[in-house]
């Protein structure tokens, strides 16, 4: 029998902040379909458009993904989403609105800081 | 007819599907080693913008070189599989990857990475599964496009008219390969498994009409694998992007440019070590690793035509100025079969040899829905003209020899 071995990928090789491609892209908007589904208070809020790398893509789809299955989950409580775990989309919707300055992902942080 | 007892013993069909990364791009350098594997000689070539000969190179890397992401839409693929040819008489000739690449950077140096593929020694995991079962020379992407109408063929036999990246929503009477196995009487059990929450899947039209009933995580794959509660059909899908998660950094693994191949090639290999470390799994399963479409890197094998599959993309959405009909495969990707039921070593005729066959993502659903429902008409007519692939599981006893993959 044969055994091969597989290196292991350079540290190097992650790069959340690498601009996000067109695939990526298309996830996130066929995503936000999805995330308009769900009843208002579920949704996420976040401005798509401003989603420019990977690690903010991740943790809108994160956000999103685990949104559609909790509201989904037959017969279990719904669980709360989980908070922003690493990367702070750099706009939400609370950004868009005119005149408003605090930006909602700056106001989360803030809240998790002091939750620890 | 008896059943092989390759198919007697046959269980579960797990797909692993891969992104963006041509045939020859990865598995071309094994024809030195076996002539009948339809790969590179050395001496294709396309033409740069002024008719300069751009050979194919031994010198692909696995990160920062195909950077921008190569043309992958269907304007950019018809340029790469016609040579720039728009006339009604035209024929493929996979002679425009250079000049399409050259229109994204405008540097002729650069375009001619799109040539590249890589040595064996550097793919240890895809290289290995290719020779050590079976390897198909003619499988091909469904559509000449992107990621989300190539993949709507692996799941529902049929884009729905679609040839690019919008989401697109199912219409009857075709259902997806998950809609008919688990609606079936007897019910059957199939799930999607991605990657992570911060990965999901690409299948979003499943997931809108779905959610959790058909979808499970990679981690649910693995404890699937382990507890032996795989469903009879899987579809696995990579890792699509690099982010952290509780174990610390998660690096893609799908393989899309400008993704690290190396971790591609090792969810590869982990997808095998979680099936092979089942010994009854193990037995009882064929798992296919396929990539998707072949991300506007170069192939010299040109797409044959194939049978329309009832729809119509406009002018409009083809941005070629022509309808299309659906009358014609996408550039061809890597495609294996593996199961302690192949031969060692088979080569699946392709596209120009004798006695060659052809596959394309509908031919996922065609297998699938053969083995496990028999009978079933509500299908794409391209899904009821694709070839199938599990008479390849030939062995009269099984195998004892299967490679094995040491992660470090």
């Amino acid at each position: 029998m044969v055994v091969i071995r597989v290196p292991k990928t350079p540290a190097n090789a992650m790069n959340p902040n690498r601009p996000i491609s067109k695939l990526l892209r298309n996830q996130i908007e066929h995503l936000q379909e999805a995330e308009f589904r769900l009843p208002a208070d579920k949704q996420t809020n976040i401005y798509i458009n401003a989603i420019k790398t990977e690690g903010e893509a991740a943790e809108y789809i994160r956000q999103v993904t685990e949104r559609i299955h909790s509201a989904a989950a037959p017969g279990k409580p719904k669980r709360k989403p989980a908070k922003t775990k690493t990367f702070k989309i750099a706009a939400s919707a609370a950004s868009k609105r005119k005149g408003k300055t605090k930006s909602k992902p700056k106001s989360r942080a803030k809240t998790k800081k002091k939750k620890r | 007819m008896a059943l092989s007892p390759g198919l007697q013993n046959l269980k579960h069909i797990v797909v692993l599907m891969m992104e963006n990364r041509s045939f020859d791009h990865m598995l071309g350098a094994l024809k030195a080693t076996d002539p009948l594997i339809d790969g590179l000689t050395g001496n294709e070539s396309n033409p740069d913008l002024n008719g300069a000969e751009v050979k194919v190179k031994p010198e692909a890397l696995f990160q920062s070189q195909l950077d921008p992401d190569p043309d992958h839409h269907f304007p950019g693929v018809d340029l790469q599989i016609f040579g720039g040819d728009t006339s009604d008489t035209r024929t493929a000739n996979m002679q425009g990857f250079v000049k399409s690449y050259f229109q994204q950077r405008r540097d002729a140096k650069h375009a001619a990475k799109i040539m590249y593929y890589f040595t064996p020694d550097k793919l240890p995991v895809l290289t290995t599964l290719a020779q050590e079962f079976a390897v198909f020379n003619g499988w091909f992407s469904s559509i000449p496009g992107p990621t989300i109408c190539n993949r709507a063929f692996a799941h529902y036999g049929t884009s729905f008219g679609k040839v690019g990246m919008d989401l697109f929503y199912v219409k009857e009477p075709f259902q997806s390969i998950y809609d008919r196995l688990v609606t079936a009487t007897p019910k059957r059990t199939s799930k999607l498994y991605y990657f992570d929450q911060a990965s999901s899947t690409m299948e979003i039209v499943n997931l809108l009409q779905h959610q959790s009933e058909l979808f499970g995580t990679y981690d649910q794959f693995i404890a699937d694998c382990n507890s032996g509660n795989l469903p009879q059909y899987s579809f696995v899908e990579p890792n699509y992007n690099d982010h952290d998660g509780d174990a610390g950094a998660i690096i893609a693994s799908d393989q899309h440019p400008d993704h690290h191949v190396q971790e591609g090639e090792r969810f590869i290999a982990s997808v095998y070590n979680a099936i092979r470390d089942n010994p009854d799994l193990w037995k009882s399963t064929a798992l296919l690793v396929v990539y998707d479409e072949h991300g506007g890197i170069y192939d010299h094998v040109p797409p044959p035509k194939c049978m329309p599959d009832g729809f119509v993309a406009s002018p409009n959405d083809t941005g070629t100025g022509k309808e299309f009909r659906f009358d014609r495969l996408g550039v061809r990707v890597p495609a294996i079969l593996i199961s302690l039921w192949v031969l060692n070593g088979t080569v699946v005729k392709g596209a120009g040899e004798a006695g060659g066959r052809i596959f394309e993502h509908a031919s996922i659903p065609a297998t699938v829905t053969d083995f496990f429902l028999g009978d079933y008409d509500q299908r794409s007519p391209r899904e009821k003209a694709a070839d199938t692939f599990l008479d390849l599981l030939t062995l009269p006893t099984m195998r004892d020899d299967a490679p094995e993959f040491q992660l470090d």
